[in-house]
């Protein structure tokens, strides 16, 4: 099953008088369940890519849709719905809201969901802080948190409202080789466990051991996609 | 809803610096807009009390043809116009419901005759039935020397500072009847000769009217008084009967009507036109016709006794103002068009005016000293308005990173704006709160001070002699719904900002 389908993508950004082209015609099918990595060199496209399949930015041209639906043609709210309905997002700079604990933090999407009862929304909350271990420190604020950890509370809280995609762009940028490794292990098990699509970019390339597929990305065109 | 608050109320004590400075922004526009108001507050009372509840009412009746409706306190301008038909007047003012109380009263501008040869003098006098002008301002003078007026002797009582000016224009000094010179109360001027004074306790008032004819009268002085408040303002006018003001001013009164008239002064009386003009004819047999027949024919139309005047018959006389005390004068200006309109239907030739028009500027400037405490309030709000859209705007910006992500995981912009409505709607709660119950404490406190002074301007702001503000609880929802309306001002264009913010601003700032 298709949960991404890209066709004829691209992305232009105008730049003073020039116009720089980040995508310039991509053509990508992603299935459910895989896990997928999007390497480049820097300024490939590789984030620029990330960033349209995950709704944060728009297309210039061409058709993107993500878990059945186009996104093209939505406004505001319709992609920031999808967004909390189907993806989940982990940043390189981890990007927790400073003033909640890690419970809060993992607790925020689901409540903005109004799906669940605040009981629901803790227990959920608590199994997936459980998932990547940090019990111990669930009530602590990011600050009292090290990189990792931070990084752990972003991969719960992408996880915990059970969305169809988790883009994770650079995830292992700002980890030491060690923390890095482990939430690529992290990641790699809730794939095999969850079925969770995990579409991350990198361009570290031992971190491509963990893909089951890759997608190379050059100057904005699909330079090779190969499956492990 | 209880996520937004809490994350609006750890985002306040997260970004201490900022909230303190939008704190005690929104703690002192609170602060000072309560003393605003209860300066204002205060002020309105105290005129009210002052002036419209001690001298004027809320409304003025004037005539029609009066041209300026600075009634009151022109100086040397034309004289008020009479009002000939306050019968009809006071009929329609009984069938008013909304009216609580009114008195008819004559106001002009008189010289005060100097009988030692000097300059003559002027002064405002008001002349009124003083029972009925007694009872609608009742307790608003206090005797300094002598009496107040007891409402039937023919006599003028002498606020002090129509005392002074006349002393100033003619050199006399007056004094009540019977009592003796009181020199603790003679001017206290450099180089004043004391015994040069010429002390009188009797006035003699010449009045004039657009026509430039003239009456004088002597009245005996029966007492100097002092208007509790605001003295200096409302002290220039002398009371008098209004038999007495209509002398002077040359109007017909009462007691002409009641007088008896000789045949020669019935007979002029009766006169037409013709019959006047024979009287200038040369031919002198003319004039006895005339008599014969102007005799024997209207000698009846005239009463052959005296009689006390009744009140018809002084309701039936000359007055130049009515004051009017409404039960409720909320909407002053509304009643003011409404009476309007009925004196419009019934053709009767007056206009209503509000107490400020007719106190002219006494009135002006209470209402620009109101003006300008309600602009500096205004002020106020626009100050805290401008700093707090400029740091709040700064820490939207400065937070993008967070906003941003908010908005990558699923927070709508509504939900940001909330976020920073919370936040900012928090601190005016706080802060403002403490402003708000400040100021009113401040206001109690200065209250309890009893600030007073002689000075007129400083007067009017504290409308009355002693300053004292007041906080009611309208002055009180006023500051909540001013604090909130600054609140919702100021973050009105923050909340654009944050909500403007995208995932791919928080990204690109990585």
């Amino acid at each position: 099953m298709k949960i991404i389908e890209i066709k004829g993508l691209t992305k232009d950004y105008p730049l003073g008088t020039t116009t720089v082209h980040a995508l310039r015609g991509i053509d990508l099918s992603i299935e459910k369940g895989q896990l997928l990595s999007i390497i480049g060199p820097s300024g490939s496209g590789k984030t620029t890519l990330l960033n349209v399949i995950g709704c944060i930015d728009s297309a210039t041209k061409g058709s993107v849709s993500v878990a059945g639906k186009e996104i093209t043609s939505m406004n505001d709210c319709q992609v920031t719905d999808l967004r909390l309905h189907h993806i989940g997002f982990i940043f390189q700079t981890f990007n927790l809201i400073p003033v909640l604990n890690t419970l809060e933090n993992v607790e925020f999407p689901l409540l903005l969901m109004k799906k669940y009862s605040k009981t629901e929304c803790r227990k959920k909350a608590e199994k997936f802080i459980d998932e990547v271990g940090l019990r111990e420190h669930i009530r602590h604020r990011p600050a009292e948190l090290s990189g990792g950890q931070r990084q752990r509370v972003a991969i719960a809280r992408a996880l915990v409202t059970n969305p169809d995609i988790i883009l994770a762009d650079e995830p292992t940028a700002n980890l030491d080789s060690v923390t890095g490794a482990q939430i690529l292990d992290l990641m790699k098990e809730i794939n095999e466990k969850e079925k969770t699509t995990f579409i991350f970019s990198t361009h570290d390339l031992n971190v491509l051991k963990y893909a089951k597929d890759i997608v190379k990305i050059k100057d904005g065109l699909i330079e090779e996609a190969s499956a492990s | 809803m209880s996520l937004i608050a809490k994350i609006a109320w750890r985002n306040i004590v997260r970004h201490k610096g900022k909230s303190i400075i939008i704190g005690v922004i929104l703690f002192l526009g609170a602060f000072l807009m309560t003393i605003g108001n209860g300066v204002i507050s205060g002020m309105n009372q105290g005129l009210k009390k002052n002036i419209v509840n001690s001298f004027t009412g809320d409304i003025v009746l004037v005539s029609e043809k009066q041209e300026s409706d600075n009634v009151f306190l022109e100086f040397m301008g034309k004289a008020v116009e009479p009002i000939n038909n306050y019968i009809d007047i006071r009929e329609v003012l009984k069938t008013q419901d909304y009216i609580d109380k009114y008195i008819p009263v004559g106001k002009n501008m008189v010289m005060v005759l100097n009988e030692e040869g000097g300059m003559p003098g002027m002064t405002y006098v008001i002349g009124a039935d003083m029972v009925r002008y007694n009872e609608i301002f009742p307790n608003t003078m206090i005797p300094v020397e002598g009496k107040l007026s007891d409402g039937i002797s023919k006599s003028v009582i002498i606020p002090t500072g129509a005392r002074k000016e006349m002393f100033d224009y003619s050199g006399i000094w007056f004094k009540p009847e019977n009592e003796t010179l009181d020199t603790a109360n003679l001017p206290k001027e450099d180089g004043l000769d004391l015994s040069s004074i010429i002390v009188k306790d009797s006035v003699v008032f010449m009045g004039f009217n657009n026509d430039n004819t003239t009456s004088d009268i002597r009245l005996g002085i029966r007492g100097i008084v002092k208007y509790k408040a605001l003295n200096t303002i409302l002290g220039h006018f002398a009371l008098m009967d209004i038999e007495s003001y209509r002398t002077t001013l040359g109007y017909f009164s009462a007691e002409n009507k009641t007088a008896p008239l000789s045949a020669e002064e019935k007979t002029l009386f009766s006169l037409e036109n013709d019959g006047l003009d024979n009287l200038f004819s040369e031919n002198g047999d003319e004039i006895a016709d005339v008599e014969k027949t102007a005799v024997s024919e209207n000698t009846d139309k005239f009463p052959a006794s005296v009689e006390l005047p009744r009140q018809t018959d002084v309701d039936a006389g000359v007055y130049n103002l009515v004051l009017i005390k409404l039960k409720n004068s909320d909407n002053l200006e509304k009643t003011v068009i409404k009476l309007n309109a009925v004196f419009k239907e019934k053709k009767l030739d007056v206009r209503a005016i509000t107490w400020s028009k007719a106190m002219g500027t006494v009135g002006s400037m209470a209402k620009l000293i109101k003006g300008a405490l309600f602009t500096f309030v205004m002020f106020l709000f626009f100050v805290a308005i401008i700093i707090i859209v400029n740091t709040l705007s700064m820490a939207a910006i400065e937070r993008t990173t967070e906003i941003g992500m908010m908005r990558a995981v699923g927070a709508r912009k509504g939900f940001i704006r909330l976020m920073f409505f919370g936040e900012t709607g928090i601190l005016s709660f706080v802060f403002g709160g403490i402003g708000i119950i400040t100021g009113a404490i401040v206001i109690k406190i200065i209250g309890m001070l009893h600030f007073t002074t002689d000075n007129d301007m400083v007067q009017l702001l504290y409308g009355g002699d002693t300053f004292y503000p007041l906080l009611m609880a309208p002055d009180i929802i006023l500051a909540i719904i001013q604090l909130a309306l600054v609140t919702l001002i100021a973050v009105l264009y923050p909340i654009k900002v944050a909500g403007s913010i995208t995932p791919l601003d928080a990204i690109s700032r990585d």
